[in-house]
C-alpha cells in the first residue's frame, strides 16, 4: 500500500518508518484484541495527510517498449506483462479517493467498515467510492462496460439526495 | 430487495459484510435476477485481475525491517525518549519488548499487500498439518459414522462420498477453525489429498472476497503459504476447500465440492 500511496520506493520507505515510529511511540493506546493491522493503516493514512503529501499516480509507470526490470511480472499468476501494465496505468488514472479505497480494499482485504475506521469516512461514502471506483476502473479495463448498476446507483442516490 | 438495493449494498456482499438476513435476501434476489447476477460476476472477475496484477510485483521490506528495528533500538536507549509515558520499570521494559516484537511483526503489513482471515489460515494450518504432514490424529473413515460425526454438528445434508475428477472421501474428524467448530473431511483420487471443512451455514458469513462463482454461488477464496483455500455457502452448509495444489486448484476442488452439494 505505502509503494502505491508514495511517489517512489524510498519515500514508501520513509513513510513506513514513520508510521512505525509513531506506532511505537503510541503503543500504550493500541487496544489488545483489536485489528493491528488496521491500526497500523490508519497510522499510515494519518501519517501520510499530516505530511502534506499527495498521493501519487503509483510508482508503476510501465512502458511495454522498454520493461524494467522493478516491472518484470514476478507472478505467481503467470499474468502477461501487457496485462499487468494494463491494469496498473488504469489504476493511476483514477482520483486519489477511489484508487485509495479500491486498493484498501481488493488488494489489502480490508471491509467497508474497516476502511471506514482507515479513512476517518462514514461507511456509506466508503462503500459509495468503492462502487465508483470499481465502476471508473471497469470503463478503463472493459471496452463495453455494463452501466446497469452504476445508472441505478446514481438514481438511487439522487432520489435520496431530493 | 430490488436491483438498486443490490447494487448500492454489492461492496458489503463483495466483503462478507451482510447480517445473515440481508445477505439471504441478497442471495434470493441474485436467484431470480440474472442481470445482477451477470454484474457481481463481471466485478468479482474485475477484482480478481486486479488483485493478481498488484499483487505480481515484488516487494523487499529488508532494508526498512532493518531501519525500523535501529529505530526501535535507538528509542530505546537509556536516557532517550521512553515510548511510554511514565517511569521506566522492568515491567515496561518486558512491555516495550513485546511493542518492539509486534511492530517488527507486522512490518510487512504496510509493503506486502494482501491478509489472510484467521479462518483461512487455520484451515491452512490444519490441511498442512494433519494431511501433508500426516501428523497422527483420530480419524473417522467409515460413511456412516462420518455422517454421524456431521450430525452432531448439525450438518444434516448428505456428505458426498465421491466426486467429479474421481475424488472420494478418505477420513473425517472434527476440528475447530477460528474458534468454530467444522468437519474436516479428507477427499483423495489416489495421488492427491485436499481438504473439505463443512459446517451448518448461519449469521456469520464465510469471509474474503469474491474470486469465481460456479453452480448459482460465489467462491471466495485466499492462500496462506503453500496452502490456497476457496469457500462457498449453500442454503444450509458454509463449506470451505484447502488443497496444497497450485492456486487455481482451489477454486477448482470447490467447484467440484459445490457441484456435488
Amino acid at each position: 500500500m505505502a509503494r502505491r500511496l508514495a511517489a517512489d520506493p524510498a519515500a514508501a520507505e520513509d513513510l513506513v518508518q514513520e508510521t512505525f515510529c509513531r506506532a511505537w511511540r503510541s503503543f500504550h493506546q493500541f487496544q489488545s484484541g483489536t485489528n493491528m493491522r488496521a491500526w497500523l493503516f490508519r497510522i499510515m493514512f494519518n501519517a501520510f495527510y499530516a505530511q502534506g503529501r499527495q498521493i501519487s499516480a503509483g510508482p508503476t509507470l510501465v512502458s511495454l517498449d522498454a520493461p524494467g526490470r522493478d516491472m518484470e511480472p514476478q507472478s505467481r499468476s503467470g499474468m502477461s506483462l501487457a496485462e499487468v501494465a494494463e491494469i496498473s496505468n488504469a489504476l493511476e488514472e483514477l482520483s486519489q479517493e477511489h484508487r485509495t479505497v479500491l486498493l484498501l480494499a481488493i488488494v489489502e482485504g480490508f471491509t467497508c467498515r474497516e476502511m471506514a475506521g482507515i479513512l476517518s469516512l462514514p461507511i456509506g461514502t466508503v462503500m459509495s467510492r468503492l462502487s465508483r471506483g470499481r465502476q471508473a476502473l471497469r470503463e478503463r479495463l472493459a471496452p463495453e462496460p455494463a452501466k446497469v448498476w452504476h445508472a441505478r446507483a446514481a438514481a438511487g442516490r439522487a432520489g435520496r439526495e431530493t | 430487495m430490488n436491483c438498486t438495493d443490490i447494487s448500492e449494498l454489492a461492496p458489503l456482499y463483495i466483503a462478507a459484510e451482510l447480517d445473515s438476513q440481508r445477505a439471504a435476501e441478497f442471495d434470493a434476489h441474485l436467484k431470480t435476477c440474472p442481470t445482477c447476477m451477470a454484474e457481481l460476476e463481471t466485478q468479482a472477475r474485475l477484482d480478481d485481475r486486479f488483485r493478481e496484477a498488484l499483487l505480481s510485483e515484488e516487494v523487499d521490506v529488508s532494508r526498512v525491517n532493518r531501519r525500523i528495528r535501529e529505530l526501535i533500538a535507538a528509542e530505546s536507549l537509556p536516557g532517550t525518549a521512553p515510548p511510554i509515558p511514565s517511569k521506566p520499570n522492568r515491567w515496561m521494559t518486558a512491555a516495550m519488548g513485546i511493542a518492539a516484537t509486534f511492530l517488527l511483526l507486522a512490518a510487512g503489513y504496510l509493503l506486502i499487500p494482501g491478509r489472510v482471515a484467521r479462518v483461512y489460515a487455520d484451515a491452512a494450518t490444519d490441511h498442512r498439518m494433519e494431511v501433508v504432514e500426516q501428523q497422527p490424529r483420530h480419524w473417522m473413515t467409515d460413511p456412516a459414522a462420518i455422517a454421524a460425526l456431521g450430525g452432531k454438528l448439525g450438518i444434516s445434508d448428505t456428505v458426498p462420498l465421491e466426486l467429479a475428477s474421481g475424488y472420494r472421501l478418505e477420513r473425517a474428524k472434527i476440528c475447530r477453525l477460528d474458534g468454530r467448530f467444522y468437519l474436516h473431511l479428507v477427499y483423495s483420487d489416489g495421488s492427491q489429498e485436499f481438504s473439505l471443512f463443512l459446517r451448518p451455514r448461519d449469521g456469520q458469513q464465510l469471509s474474503g472476497s469474491i474470486r469465481g462463482f460456479a453452480n448459482g454461488r460465489f467462491l471466495r477464496a485466499s492462500s496462506a503459504g503453500n496452502e490456497h483455500m476457496a469457500s462457498f455457502e449453500t442454503s444450509h452448509l458454509a463449506a470451505l476447500v484447502a488443497t496444497d495444489q497450485p492456486a487455481g486448484a482451489a477454486l477448482h476442488l470447490a467447484k467440484v465440492v459445490s457441484a456435488a452439494m
